[in-house]
């Protein structure tokens, strides 16, 4: 962009995020926890130890802790 | 300067995502898992013996696992960047989107990535007691809260600053020492780990894995801030370029 036309500090107009938007992120953050962290809290018996088994190298490569 | 809509920033969000996982994923194969295939020899050398029980998911299958678990994260950890870019992206000091973009994902890797793996380093799957994995997670995910509120404050400091007359440098660099002291006193406050390192798994392997880990979650938020950053950018140039760059303006 030509810098003529931005003056620099401080002239960025905000941008509305509505709740919809947070709502999306909090899922997100759900999803993340449950590939990385869920240890029998939200699913229980063959689906937790097959997802846990089945992420187990991603969750020890990515610093998440286990066992 | 163009502001880009929140539906734009989250398309773009998502495809840095998809980058960023493509990108941590070959660095999980290419890196990681020869140094978890060390650890597993340590493993089974431990239950040499004892008759193996049939592994629930097999070897190749937790190696693809692993790649797609990689790149599920990114990609959600890029929609969460893209929404909270969109709402913090007028307090971010930088003249470009590019810059904002960037910024944000360091914030990110150092809240998220780099604090909790200094305060609690990875470890490869022949360490680990499951007694104390609830309350290692507590700890990790408190770690990572905390973090996150101490980068908040950075930001919020810097604003401050600028807003009491500050120069630009001086500001941030206010902020910066802010959020330095902010995590050195987490890492601090912070209860220390728990994990102790069987006497069969070597220095050098465990220092290996970490390092790795630390190298797949740094390819991981510095892909998540490039790409994010770049499909933000104003194309300029020729003007075939120029049109494209007017649409992406007004259309996104
Ligand atoms: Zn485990």
């Amino acid at each position: 962009m030509p810098p003529t036309v931005s003056t620099g500090a401080d002239v960025v107009a905000p941008i509305r995020v509505p709740l919809i938007a947070w709502l999306l992120a909090v899922v997100a953050l759900g999803v993340v926890y449950l590939l990385l962290q869920e240890n029998g809290l939200v699913t229980t018996g063959q689906i937790a130890a097959y997802l846990h088994e089945f992420t187990h190298d991603g969750r020890h490569a990515l610093g998440v802790p286990c066992h | 300067m163009t502001t880009p809509t929140l539906g734009g920033i989250l398309r773009r969000g998502a495809l840095a995502g998809v980058a960023a996982g493509v990108v941590a994923s070959v660095v999980a194969f290419a890196v990681v898992e020869p140094v978890i295939a060390r650890a597993l020899a340590v493993e089974e050398a431990r239950s040499a013996g004892t008759p193996a029980e049939e592994p629930l998911v097999g070897r190749a299958m937790q190696v693809a696992g692993g790649m797609v678990a990689a790149v599920a994260v990114a990609v959600c950890l890029a929609l969460v960047l893209a929404v909270v870019f969109a709402t913090v992206r007028h307090r971010l000091p930088a003249r470009t989107d590019f810059g904002r973009a960037v910024l944000l994902a360091f914030l990110g890797f150092v809240s998220f990535s780099l604090v909790p793996a200094l305060k609690y380093p990875a470890n490869p799957p022949a360490v680990g007691d499951p007694d104390t994995v609830g309350a290692r997670t507590a700890q990790y995910l408190s770690l990572i809260a905390a973090g996150v509120a101490i980068a908040w404050l950075a930001v919020l400091v810097r604003q401050v600053l600028v807003e009491r007359g500050w120069s630009a440098p001086l500001a941030v660099t206010g902020g910066v020492l802010a959020g330095v002291a902010g995590y050195l006193a987490l890492m601090l406050i912070w209860p220390g780990g728990t994990v102790e390192i069987p006497a069969d798994v070597p220095a050098r392997l465990i220092w290996d894995f970490r390092v790795a880990s630390l190298a797949e979650l740094t390819a991981m938020w510095a892909t998540m801030g490039a790409v994010l950053g770049l499909l933000l950018t104003p194309r300029t140039g020729g003007p075939a370029a120029r049109a494209d760059g007017s649409t992406s303006a007004t259309g996104l």
